[in-house]
């Protein structure tokens, strides 16, 4: 009826879109000699790529985070790095697409990110092929991804299975709870943390009613009535920790008087309900002596604690990579194994910084934190 | 066929003719015969069959990794492949049949992880691809089925909102069925892996040969594209086909026409949901991993607006429209790539718009002299206005001097942007002499606005100038690039 | 049967639906008379949020308000009220008008399409963090009625009040006024209404007016209750906005307030009784139940189609 009528236009739009993908692929080749090319391009404008959500859902965690992140380029690249920013909006499948654009750029000689613990596996496999990208995420918990499977992947973060016995014998021991409400986020970074919360709570005698709700949710009324009267500690693995304030202040307006312990993603200016308890995996910088000039050298506001790790994981980038160019051209081998190397004095977050072996970070602790009115943090734990 | 074309008819006077039915005299017209430098070109064209059209672009698209050893292209080229074979499955059931269908992601979700819980280390099952495809496609299109069946009561508006019902309660289920509770096994079952999804899925094999690069996957892709247009070409061309469109176009005519008009719904439902079942074992064997979260509503949207905006109900404008939106996300990612493309559409825009040619100049002479004043203005007024950085390219020299760029851009910025929609509404309120006199500064404030506050997030202006961008598609061409107009009778 | 639970239930679903059903009525009304499913609308929504929070932090914010906490509430809801009704007309100009001919699917792209420059100029413009109405710093929550086994704050009575009158001032204007005539004749057929001499491009102008003055209404009231506000909070009130109105029967005005408490109701005795990780699971069953029984909505009416 139709068909044949449009065809000329179809067939002229079929022209116009092979050239483009020929104009596309040409300049893609010309921007990115293939990685399997020369492999010591690199020091000449060496870039590090960003993977994060700067969009999207946890947008306010990609936004701290490529802002540290382009904070150390800025203080510590010496002109010559820069780095390639690249948004996955927390999306496994758009991690893979942005990975394997970084990982084709045979500039690129390190990666900070992906955010999610799934992105990481997603990305992984990517990484792995042919010249093996290292990359270092500020923020992936999931402790299966320094089983060894990943040989290129640092976190600058300790992983779930030093957080949740922490957690749990702090909530057992310290806080002497008999009674415990755990609501998870359905997130990939707190279901876990709340499995092995539940768990070992359990085998510790202590009852525990576990909810889940989405992390979209703006109202928490109907949930914080099903909070029983003995329940004395809330935990909430959650990853907003405004959710977690809206999630307090309807306790209080319901007279619940259980108290909230909440993970490191509740580590936030957002969250600032006195009398409850953070568990970090750093002190907040701001707290601790001698960062006072890096603050007011960064001078945007930051809320969460997403920002500084990646900071560092740039900054142990950057001094990788100058130490891998030393010699006038580099490889991501070299870098990678510059980075095993990394030793940062005095790193923002407190103490010195190393990665173990296995490529997470060296002397990982947890701190209990107790909020004190006008967001005051007293050490507990 | 004659090849050679009549001359075209004379210019119709303005006016109706009386005692002549306008718009049959211009059937000649609206037919085709075009005169001008291509219309002899296209008139060949017009004579192509459509699967040469389909084996050219096949060919074409199967080169690309010949084209470009960059993982990343062939890489973006699989992503299009497989949304434009969405699209197609989402075409027969909006496209073809008229039926809203705000569920269908459910559908390419549940091909996803049943191949993914057919073919990986979630229950250690391994099947063969073949078989799994298979039991894939046939439990699709059961679900479909299922799906299908509140069309027999609720129309339009009330079958879409159940169908959204449907693809919500899917992600849900996907993020949630991790610890379900079966009476027969002791601990939880962990069915979909919950938030975490289902990893090390097995890439396909086919009859001994492994799909395991990313080139593979392409030609794979491809070979299933090309199978899948065939088949809804046929269907589209048959019994069902035309039925299809005349249930859309007034489904109680079709009724009293004595067509099946239930199952006619039932029957688009499963071919749409076979495509899509289909589409997700590819995907979830490309990926080798797959989680909740992709198969969510943003999904939906995007594949909703590849379907319209590509013109619903046509098998090649659909694809084009995949084509378009997927390559233009992606492109729009490099910065570089969206200053370009902003400025060539501000170019185009106004190439298109401004007519004659004197008046083009005129207002483009009358900008760069805008800029030139405000530039000099500014620089006698604020110093600090114009210390900044332009970000680098090609021009930014030219520009520095040009556009007023202060060290803090972000608060002039803002309130540049709030600014330009205003002016922008503006425009489109005045006519005139006025509209003339507003252009200049407009145009000046827009590249004001992009140097200093756009380009600084590329992340967030890739989804601003997508908004813009279906918003001036669709007010242009609402029927789609390849839609046919119809005139809805009201 | 524990009374205390269940009227707190009540309680939260009834605020909740209150906020629905102003979001639904946006939406119904719109649909009613140009059959254009709005899905801008949640945006709109978003921006008097934001509008709130500007008027709160020009009265020195949350911590340090300068002026009383009831004249801040009203001033709030003017301000997004009459920013949310102006950007809803523009949107109407922009993105509806050249499309008022067009098949019904078009405006659907093009709603989008708004919906994501929205979006992204509200990161831009505001960055990506939670912003926060923080109520509990000048309001009270302990003070309200606390009588047997209702308790209920203040802030919540006060939401729930506004969004009962809002509703009861739409259905005088939609009922009694000329332009509530007006609008209800070029609802039920535009062309008849133009050919009576009523100016439909006026009236359209005036329902987007109003449908998102009570969307922006919404914003602020979920800001003073649920306190955050971010550039995606539409997305979602969007979606349950669209889903209230259809359950209700699109293009019925009682219709959406109906549905929207419902939604709100259901979800609220849902996570309470049954399960919150299911609860959109649960929820979604009983409102395809009920359209399956009344297939045009609760209080549509069958469409008479005209052969």
């Amino acid at each position: 009826m139709h068909g044949r009528k449009r065809n000329g236009a179809v067939a002229v739009a079929l022209l116009a879109i092979a050239s483009l993908v020929v104009a596309a692929s040409a300049i893609a080749r010309v921007d990115a000699p293939a990685a399997t090319a020369a492999p010591s391009a690199g020091c000449d404008s060496p870039k590090i790529g960003f993977q994060g959500p700067i969009t999207g859902d946890a947008a306010f965690i990609g936004k701290e985070q490529l802002g540290f992140a382009q904070y150390a380029i800025k203080k510590l690249g010496g002109g010559k790095i820069k780095l390639l920013q690249q948004d996955t909006q927390l999306d496994p499948a758009q991690a893979t697409t942005t990975g394997t654009k970084l990982h084709a750029d045979a500039s690129v000689l390190a990666v900070v990110g992906p955010a999610g613990s799934q992105e990481v596996l997603a990305v992984a496999p990517i990484y792995k092929k042919g010249q093996r990208l290292p990359f270092i995420s500020g923020s992936a918990t999931r402790t299966s991804l320094t089983s060894g499977a990943i040989p290129n992947f640092f976190r600058v973060v300790p992983n779930d299975s030093v957080q949740a016995p922490t957690t749990a014998k702090y909530i057992r021991q310290i806080l002497k709870a008999k009674e415990v409400f755990i609501v998870d986020d359905q997130t990939a970074y707190s279901r876990p943390l709340a499995n092995g919360v539940q768990a070992n709570l359990t085998a510790g005698g202590v009852k525990v009613t576990r909810n889940s709700v989405n992390q979209k949710v703006t109202d928490f009324s109907s949930l914080v009535s099903k909070i029983g009267d003995g329940v004395k500690v809330v935990y909430l693995p959650w990853q907003i920790a405004a959710n977690g304030q809206i999630f307090g202040q309807q306790m209080k307006e319901q007279g619940k008087n259980a108290v909230i312990v909440g993970s490191d993603g509740m580590d936030s200016g957002d969250f600032k309900l006195p009398g409850s308890y953070v568990v970090a995996f750093a002190p907040d910088i701001r707290a601790i002596k001698g960062n006072e000039a890096f603050i007011k050298g960064y001078g945007k506001k930051f809320v969460s604690n997403f920002g500084p790790p990646t900071y560092v994981a740039t900054q142990a980038a950057i001094a990788a990579i100058k130490k891998a160019c030393a010699d006038g051209n580099a490889t991501r081998a070299e870098v990678q194994k510059q980075l095993h190397t990394t030793f940062i004095p005095k790193s923002i977050l407190g103490g010195n910084f190393q990665f173990t072996a296995k490529g997470d970070v060296k002397g990982a602790k947890f701190y209990i934190f107790k909020l004190g009115s006008g967001g005051k943090k007293t050490l507990v734990g | 066929m004659s090849a050679d074309l009549p001359n075209p008819p004379e210019p119709a006077p303005d006016g109706p003719r009386i005692g002549v039915d306008e718009w049959v005299a211009r059937h000649g017209e609206r037919s085709g015969l075009r005169g001008g430098r291509f219309g002899p070109v296209i008139a060949r064209l017009e004579q192509l069959p459509w699967w040469s059209l389909l084996a050219a672009a096949v060919i074409a698209s199967a080169l690309i990794p010949f084209l470009s050893e960059s993982e990343y292209v062939i890489r973006v080229a699989v992503t299009t492949v497989l949304f434009a074979l969405l699209a197609l499955g989402l075409n027969v059931v909006v496209g073809w049949a008229g039926l809203l269908d705000l569920g269908f992601i459910a559908f390419y979700g549940f091909g996803a992880y049943l191949y993914a819980l057919l073919s990986s280390d979630q229950f250690d099952l391994h099947f063969p691809a073949l078989l799994s495809v298979a039991i894939v496609i046939v439990s699709s299109a059961l679900l479909g089925l299922l799906l299908g069946l509140p069309s027999r009561r609720l129309l339009g508006d009330y079958l879409a909102i159940v169908t959204l019902f449907f693809a919500q309660i899917y992600v849900v289920l996907a993020t949630n069925a991790d610890r379900i509770k079966l009476p027969w096994n002791n601990g939880p079952t962990d069915f979909t892996g919950g938030p975490n999804g289902i990893t090390d899925i097995d890439p396909i094999s086919i009859l001994g040969y492994e799909f395991d690069s990313i080139r593979s996957y392409l030609w794979l892709s491809l070979g299933v594209f090309t199978v899948v247009v065939v088949a809804l070409q046929f269907v589209n061309h048959s019994r069902t086909g035309r039925a299809w469109r005349a249930l859309r176009e007034d489904p109680l005519a079709a009724e009293l026409m004595s067509m099946p008009v239930n199952r006619l719904k039932l029957l688009a439902f499963m071919f749409g949901a076979a495509t899509a079942g289909l589409t997700g074992t590819i995907f979830a064997s490309v990926q080798l991993g797959i989680f909740p979260q992709n198969f969510d509503l943003p999904l939906l949207i995007t594949v909703y607006a590849m379907v319209i905006l590509g013109g619903a109900g046509s098998i090649p404008g659909v694809v084009i429209g995949a084509i378009t939106i997927n390559v233009s996300l992606e492109l729009l990612r490099d910065p570089s790539n969206a200053r370009l493309l902003f400025y060539l559409a501000i170019g185009l825009g106004l190439v298109a718009l401004v007519r004659p040619w004197r008046k083009l100049a005129g207002i483009a002479g009358a900008t760069i002299l805008f800029g030139i004043v405000a530039y000099q203005l500014a620089e006698w007024l604020r110093p600090e206005w114009v210390s900044g950085t332009i970000e680098g390219g090609r021009f930014s020299d030219l520009l520095s001097g040009w556009v007023i760029h202060p060290v803090d851009a972000t608060r002039l910025g803002n309130a540049g942007f709030i600014l330009l929609i205003v002016a922008l509404l503006a425009l489109t309120e005045v006519r005139g002499r006025w509209r003339t006199f507003l252009l200049p500064p407009t145009l000046y404030l827009a590249v004001f606005v992009w140097e200093n506050r756009l380009v600084a997030e590329p992340s967030v202006t890739r989804i601003l100038l997508l908004g813009a961008l279906l918003v001036v598609l669709m007010s242009w061409r609402p029927q789609g690039l390849l839609g046919t107009s119809r005139v809805e009778i009201v | 049967m524990d009374w205390d639970f269940f009227v707190q239930q009540l309680v939260n679903g009834l605020t909740l639906g209150s906020v629905y059903a102003l979001i639904a009525l946006g939406y119904t009304m719109i649909y009613g008379i140009l059959k254009l499913l709005n899905f801008a609308h949640g945006e709109v929504y978003m921006m008097g949020a934001f509008a709130g929070f500007g008027v709160l932090s020009i009265f020195g914010g949350a911590v340090g308000l300068t002026i009383n906490a009831l004249a801040l509430i009203v001033l709030m809801l003017a301000t997004a009220m009459l920013g949310s009704g102006l950007l809803g007309v523009a949107i109407e100009r922009f993105a509806y008008r050249p499309l008022r001919n067009a098949p019904r699917i078009a405006p659907l792209i093009s709603a989008l399409g708004v919906s994501f420059f929205l979006q992204s100029s509200a990161l831009l413009l505001f960055g990506a963090d939670f912003r926060s109405y923080e109520t509990y710093e000048y309001i009270d929550l302990a003070s309200g009625i606390h009588w047997g086994p209702l308790n209920i704050s203040v802030v919540r009575i006060t939401v729930i009040l506004t969004a009962v009158a809002l509703m009861l001032g739409l259905t005088l204007l939609v009922g009694r006024t000329r332009l509530g005539k007006a609008m209800r004749a070029t609802a039920f057929d535009r062309e008849a209404a133009a050919m009576q001499g009523i100016d439909v491009d006026r009236v359209i102008v005036s329902t987007f007016f109003i449908g998102s003055a009570l969307a922006g209404a919404a914003g602020v009231m979920v800001g003073l209750v649920f306190y955050k506000v971010y550039h995606l909070m539409g997305f979602i009130a969007g979606l349950k906005g669209f889903t209230a109105a259809v359950v209700g029967g699109i293009g019925s005005i009682p219709g959406a307030m109906l549905g929207g408490i419902l939604i709100g109701l259901a979800e609220a005795f849902i996570t309470g009784y049954v399960s919150s990780t299911f609860q959109d699971v649960f929820v979604f069953s009983i409102l395809i139940v009920l359209l399956l029984v009344r297939p045009s909505g609760l209080l549509g009416k069958a469409d008479i189609q005209k052969v």
